[in-house]
């Protein structure tokens, strides 16, 4: 047995806590300023550990006043950095487009991986080539489209364009994972009847909801930030989080007390729903990396 | 209570609410009491940066006009129903109306107004995007003075509106009364106007006047006087402080606006009559080498700032002068903003060098002065399903007594009309305070003799936001053997751009 030596053991820590440290730190420094007035935001030389704490910031992005802590009130619904409502629309539109693309996904990745049809690698490269085109060469045509359609400016327009544009990656990742499981188990079900929705239903997708949940993270965080969709095809009916993040850039500065609220309070759904399917997401994550 | 008691009773509560003597809930109950109405609708909304909606004066002044919300109901009538949209740029006019001031105007012509608020390059996107389609996605344009060459036939001209129009003509709109030198700099392109001035942001000289006494010296008169009083404090002060600063970010429009400040404060222009690139001639590379040794006498860190860090190194005590956006005044008087509260004087700009070139020497209609302007137009899109609805919000937008309550309460912007600078409830706010006005008749002195104006020609906004800044950066950054070396480049990107 090779025991190793306390100082190595402790060499080995300290870079452990640094490397943490170094992860940690610009997500403590951005978390904090979103507590800081603006005086302590841009004080030279920078105040790290050491500030008057405010909840300013996050009274006015939400419009509220936040009762006892209350240090200055804010009227309802007030100012220009009322962002609320915007959390909402990233909500919506994020948890929407991860419905679509895993439903969609589920169904077409196990197709591909246990149907056998004619020109089926075509099939898969050219669902995967999709994903090659750069977003901004689609969202001008896509501006026209929608203008004639009426989907300009609506939940479901922006849903369907983020379904859109994750069904590629959604699709080759499910269809890996669905891969993984036996096609033995498919065929022994077939023999005692099952046809082939019961099979997928009862048996594969079951088997494969970590790669489900592990696919539906990766959709939401697409979702979640993806910014020249919203910015070209919205309007003033919606818009997401990154969108808005940049209207705290005004022609006389940036209102970075506010952006950090709006950022820390939008980490909060996506930590949520990252949360929640956890337990999936790990197994979904180590799913295939063992073979027998 | 009698009038005169009831009138001084408010202005002891609006002055204990401005220096936080009170609280917001006990001045709006007093106030309530008191019968004020739309003063105290603006307290507690803030902006960080020069948009803190502090009541100018106390009393009923500061409720919009109902002459005017009247008028706003009588033409409304057939459009009731109606939506208005338009994608600005986050400036205080702008969001003085779509916080606080839009109501009024929905309430009283049944409209509803939707305002996009967006950083400018976003609204450029949006623009260009509408006009090529032309699909009337908004109905009116928020149009920076650079992009007023592209954008002029799409609009409408504000003189043909009113003569065609006259039914829905604001009583005493007059294009008249805007600021002559505004409607010529900013909204006139070839025989048209690009709609009307909206706001004004525009260079003035900013310096801390504790320090300037300190070192025995008077606000600077003439550019190279203001070098050596920089270079002065810097030699005594630094690194601690800085006697100037600037927004000079590597390929970014700030340092193409800082650049043109030195250029024409030197004589040069960026045009001459040719329509060729002029910035590498004689005067132009006088005007590099004075920029260069100002840059000496900035903070390190300097070429990687717009406005924004320009602002914060004063605001936070780093530097002590800058010659920028006036915008920037009322918010360093915030002395929970800021550690300059009351320590900042505004003065013109430094006299140019040499003598200025006119508007015949240069190209596209360029009109030198060292007093940069960066203002934008509102015009009715000729795409607009609702042109005329659209006329009547862009009247009632900029009318006299909106641009009033606009100032008073959207942080002490600068007026783009002439009376609004006199206006009892602007003179009221002289004094120092967030969204303070005492810096307001050096803007309106430098509107009208030391204004500079960028050409009107289509490319001017991929050259002043790409083809300059970049060449510029890379000169800072020392990629250029020479002053002369950078201007050549970029009088041969330019020449090149500007003849297709």
């Amino acid at each position: 047995m090779i025991v190793e030596s306390q100082a190595r053991r402790m060499t080995r820590t300290l870079a452990a806590y640094m490397v943490v440290a170094l992860f940690v730190f610009p997500l403590y420094f951005w978390a904090t300023t979103a507590f800081k007035n603006a005086k302590d935001i841009f004080n030279t030389p920078p105040t790290v550990w050491v500030f008057e704490p405010t909840l300013r910031n996050f009274e006015e992005v939400f419009g509220i006043s936040l009762g006892f802590f209350r240090q200055q009130e804010v009227l309802p619904g007030g100012g220009n950095f009322f962002m609320a409502p915007r959390l909402w629309d990233s909500i919506v539109v994020a948890l929407g487009s991860t419905l679509l693309s895993v439903i969609v996904a589920t169904l077409a990745g196990y197709s591909l991986s246990r149907m056998d049809f004619r020109f089926r690698h075509l099939f898969v490269g050219w669902v995967l080539s999709t994903r090659m085109m750069p977003p901004v060469a689609v969202a001008i045509p896509m501006f026209f489209i929608y203008k004639d359609i009426g989907l300009l400016d609506t939940y479901t327009g922006i849903i369907l364009i983020h379904a859109v544009m994750n069904l590629p990656l959604a699709v080759l990742l499910l269809k890996s994972f669905f891969d993984d499981i036996p096609r033995d188990i498919d065929e022994c079900a077939m023999i005692d009847g099952a046809s082939r929705w019961i099979i997928f239903r009862r048996i594969v997708l079951p088997m494969a909801r970590g790669g489900v949940a592990a696919t539906a993270v990766l959709c939401f965080i697409f979702s979640w930030t993806e910014f020249i969709f919203v910015l070209t095809l919205t309007q003033t009916g919606l818009k997401t989080v990154p969108v808005v993040s940049s209207s705290f850039v005004t022609s006389t500065g940036t209102a970075w007390g506010n952006m950090a609220a709006l950022g820390v309070a939008a980490t909060a759904p996506a930590f949520l729903f990252i949360l929640l399917v956890q337990k999936q997401l790990v197994r979904g994550l180590t799913l295939g990396s063992l073979k027998e | 209570m009698r009038d005169s008691d009831r009138k001084r009773y408010l202005a002891k509560i609006v002055d204990d609410y401005v220096r936080r003597r009170i609280s917001r809930r006990q001045f709006l109950t007093t106030s309530a009491q008191l019968g004020l109405g739309a003063a105290a609708l603006g307290t507690g909304m803030s902006r960080p940066f020069g948009g803190l909606f502090t009541p100018a004066n106390a009393d009923e002044m500061l409720q919009p006009s109902q002459e005017v919300l009247d008028w706003v109901a009588d033409v409304s009538t057939p459009f009731r129903g109606t939506t208005l949209k338009l994608a600005t740029e986050s400036t205080p006019p702008s969001n003085a109306i779509n916080s606080q001031l839009k109501p009024y105007f929905e309430e009283a012509s049944g409209m509803t107004v939707e305002i996009e608020v967006l950083p400018l390059e976003q609204v450029l996107q949006k623009l260009t995007l509408d006009i090529a389609s032309q699909l009337g996605t908004y109905d009116l344009y928020y149009i920076d003075q650079s992009w007023a060459a592209f954008t002029s036939r799409d609009v409408f001209d504000p003189r043909e509106q009113l003569a065609d129009k006259p039914d829905l003509a604001m009583p005493d709109w007059r294009v008249e009364d805007f600021l002559p030198a505004l409607v010529d700099g900013i909204a006139r392109y070839e025989d048209r106007l690009v709609g009307v001035p909206y706001d004004i942001p525009i260079f003035i000289m900013m310096y801390r006047k504790d320090i300037w006494e300190e070192m025995g010296f008077e606000a600077p008169t003439e550019l190279e006087q203001y070098y050596q009083q920089a270079k002065a404090i810097t030699d005594a002060m630094g690194p601690e402080m800085y006697g100037a600063t600037g927004q000079m970010k590597s390929g970014h429009y700030s340092l193409e606006c800082d650049w043109t400040a030195w250029l024409w404060g030197h004589g040069g222009s960026i045009f001459n009559s040719d329509g060729k690139f002029s910035g590498n001639d004689e005067r132009g590379l006088e005007a590099m080498e004075y920029w260069r040794r100002l840059y000496q006498t900035m903070p390190p860190g300097v070429t990687g700032w717009t406005w924004d860090g320009q602002g914060q190194s004063i605001a936070q005590g780093v530097a002590a002068s800058m010659m920028s956006w006036g915008e920037f005044f009322p918010y360093f008087d915030d002395p929970n903003a800021t550690k300059v509260s009351g320590l900042m004087e505004a003065a013109r700009c430094p006299a140019p060098k040499n003598p200025l070139r006119t508007v015949e020497d240069t190209g596209f209609g360029e009109i030198p002065g060292v007093g940069h302007q960066g203002g934008s137009s509102l015009a009715v899109s000729q795409n607009s399903k609702n042109p005329d609805a659209a006329w009547i919000f862009m009247q009632w937008a900029t009318c006299h007594d909106t641009q009033v309550l606009i100032t008073a309460l959207g942080g002490g912007t600068g007026p783009t009309r002439t009376a609004v600078y006199d206006d009892p409830r602007i003179l009221a706010n002289r004094r120092v305070g967030p969204g303070t006005t005492r810096h307001l008749n050096v803007v309106r002195d430098t509107i009208a003799m030391d204004m500079g104006s960028e050409p009107d020609l289509p490319e001017w906004a991929e050259l002043a936001n790409d083809t300059i800044p970049v060449r510029l950066g890379k000169y800072f950054a020392g990629d250029y053997g020479s002053a002369k070396e950078a201007m050549d480049d970029i009088a041969q990107a330019a020449d090149k751009i500007v003849s297709g």
